[in-house]
């Protein structure tokens, strides 16, 4: 079933294109990896299928509907991992259950230490502390938590290993298999690391230049 | 340099002694800075915002108007207040010269730049990735609003505490709106002066620690909010 349809994308920033894609079209239910080199235009495709910008010509459509970048209700079911996530300045717990707060959802205690354990952090530990308490890759890991705790339909990663050391990386890939197989979470990827994305993803997509070059299925 | 002393040593009696009309003076300062860093803050921190999250045409022009006013003396701005709430001018009918409600509305003038320039910064330079972490955890814009005021709390006391040096420590105001009336508008800046200029230095001595007092509890403060704001 298809997840995200893409037609005549153009993006440009200050007049200089950056993104441009005839069609690309990613199915629901998998992970999705996307890897091309610097400036190649990965991450404003990212910024554009979490909704943030919406593209100067073209169409996106989203389980079969045209998309506006105006519609919150859109972004409660796509979220956005970035590469270097910002952490609100509150307590980890605050900053999982900040989510389920904006959508009205009551949160339970269990909802935020499950999330933590899930990318192989210690409730007991972690969630009465305070932001600037953690580390670079323990920031990385609960930001990740609190996207996991919406539960979204749609989990958009962008470089989520780039500043992890090996063990973080393998918890990261184990959380997407998680997300993917256990709660039916469609994944995009992006990433430098060739090798870790096509270990974790069902398909792959290169981007260069701002041109898709190539889909890989498998 | 023995009546300096002298000064001090007399001070500090007047201070733990309970003299009536020092005490009057702290209090009525006390009350007229409370008075209008609620206003300043109320109506600057809104104001700030707007003017450090929105885009719109004319926004740098308000900009550098704000910064131009962050100098204006005190003086000018108790002579434009002075010609509003005097008899003849439009607030005239109000009875608002020689009251603490008139010292506070100049006040409020002289801190609202401070507040304003100071918010529209913070949320200016609030890390560009805050907004996008908002939204994509699935807030709408108004708790987008709500979370990057509450984000950038500590640079909003910051500046309600800079608001409040100026103000507390301000003379000009205070002296041409007020009318330095004993037991009613009688600040202790104005205080000082008259105290001062009357050779009354124990009394001008005694207030000047309390506004020191004052002075130090405000920086203390501003010290604890910057290193908070930088985390």
């Amino acid at each position: 079933m298809s997840l995200y349809q893409l037609s005549n994308i153009v993006q440009t920033y200050g007049g200089r294109p950056v993104l441009t894609i005839d069609s690309l079209e990613l199915t629901a239910g998998s992970i999705t990896g996307i890897f091309g080199p610097n400036g190649s235009g990965k991450s404003t495709l990212m910024r554009m299928l979490a909704f943030l910008e919406a593209p100067q010509q073209g169409t996106i459509h989203f389980n079969g509907n045209a998309t506006s970048i105006t519609e919150t209700s859109l972004r409660r079911e796509v979220t956005l991992l970035t590469q270097q996530p910002y952490l609100l300045k509150r307590s980890v717990k605050e900053n999982i259950e900040y989510g389920l707060h904006v959508r009205g959802l009551k949160s339970t205690s269990g909802i935020a230490a499950d999330a933590l354990e899930e990318v192989g952090l210690s409730a007991e530990k972690f969630l009465s502390r305070q932001w600037f308490e953690l580390s670079g890759g323990e920031a990385q890991r609960v930001a990740l938590a609190a996207r996991l705790a919406v539960n979204p339909s749609v989990l958009l990663m962008d470089e989520p290993t780039s500043s992890l050391d090996e063990e973080s990386t393998e918890r990261i890939r184990n959380a997407a298999l998680r997300a993917k197989n256990e709660r039916r979470t469609s994944l995009i990827i992006v990433s430098h690391d060739r090798e870790w994305l096509t270990s974790v993803s069902d398909s792959t997509v290169l981007i260069r230049n701002g041109k898709i070059e190539s889909t890989q299925c498998g | 340099m023995g009546f300096i002393y002298e000064g001090l040593l007399k001070a500090f009696e007047l201070l733990f002694n309970g003299n009536p009309e020092t005490w009057s003076a702290v209090y009525i300062t006390l009350c007229v800075s409370s008075l209008s860093i609620f206003f300043t803050i109320l109506l600057g921190a809104p104001l700030g915002f707007v003017l450090g999250y929105c885009r719109f045409k004319g926004r740098e022009t308000l900009r550098m108007i704000t910064d131009t006013l962050l100098s204006f003396p005190t003086v000018v701005i108790g002579l434009l207040v002075y010609s509003l709430v005097s008899r003849q001018g439009p607030l005239g009918d109000y009875g608002l010269l020689f009251t603490l409600p008139g010292i506070a509305i100049g006040q409020v003038m002289l801190g609202m730049p401070i507040v304003v320039a100071m918010v529209a910064n913070a949320v200016e330079n609030s890390d560009s990735g805050m907004k996008d972490t908002l939204l994509t955890l699935g807030a709408d814009n108004i708790q987008v609003l709500k979370a990057t005021l509450w984000e950038t709390r500590y640079h909003l006391m910051l500046a309600g505490v800079a608001a409040y040096g100026r103000i507390v420590s301000e003379i000009g105001i205070s002296m041409m709106v007020g009318g330095n009336i004993k037991w009613h508008t009688r600040t202790i800046t104005t205080a000082i002066a008259l105290e001062t200029g009357k050779g009354e230095f124990a009394m001008g001595i005694a207030l000047g620690v309390v506004l020191l007092i004052i002075a130090f509890g405000v920086n203390f403060s501003v010290a604890k909010l910057k290193r908070r704001a930088g985390q």
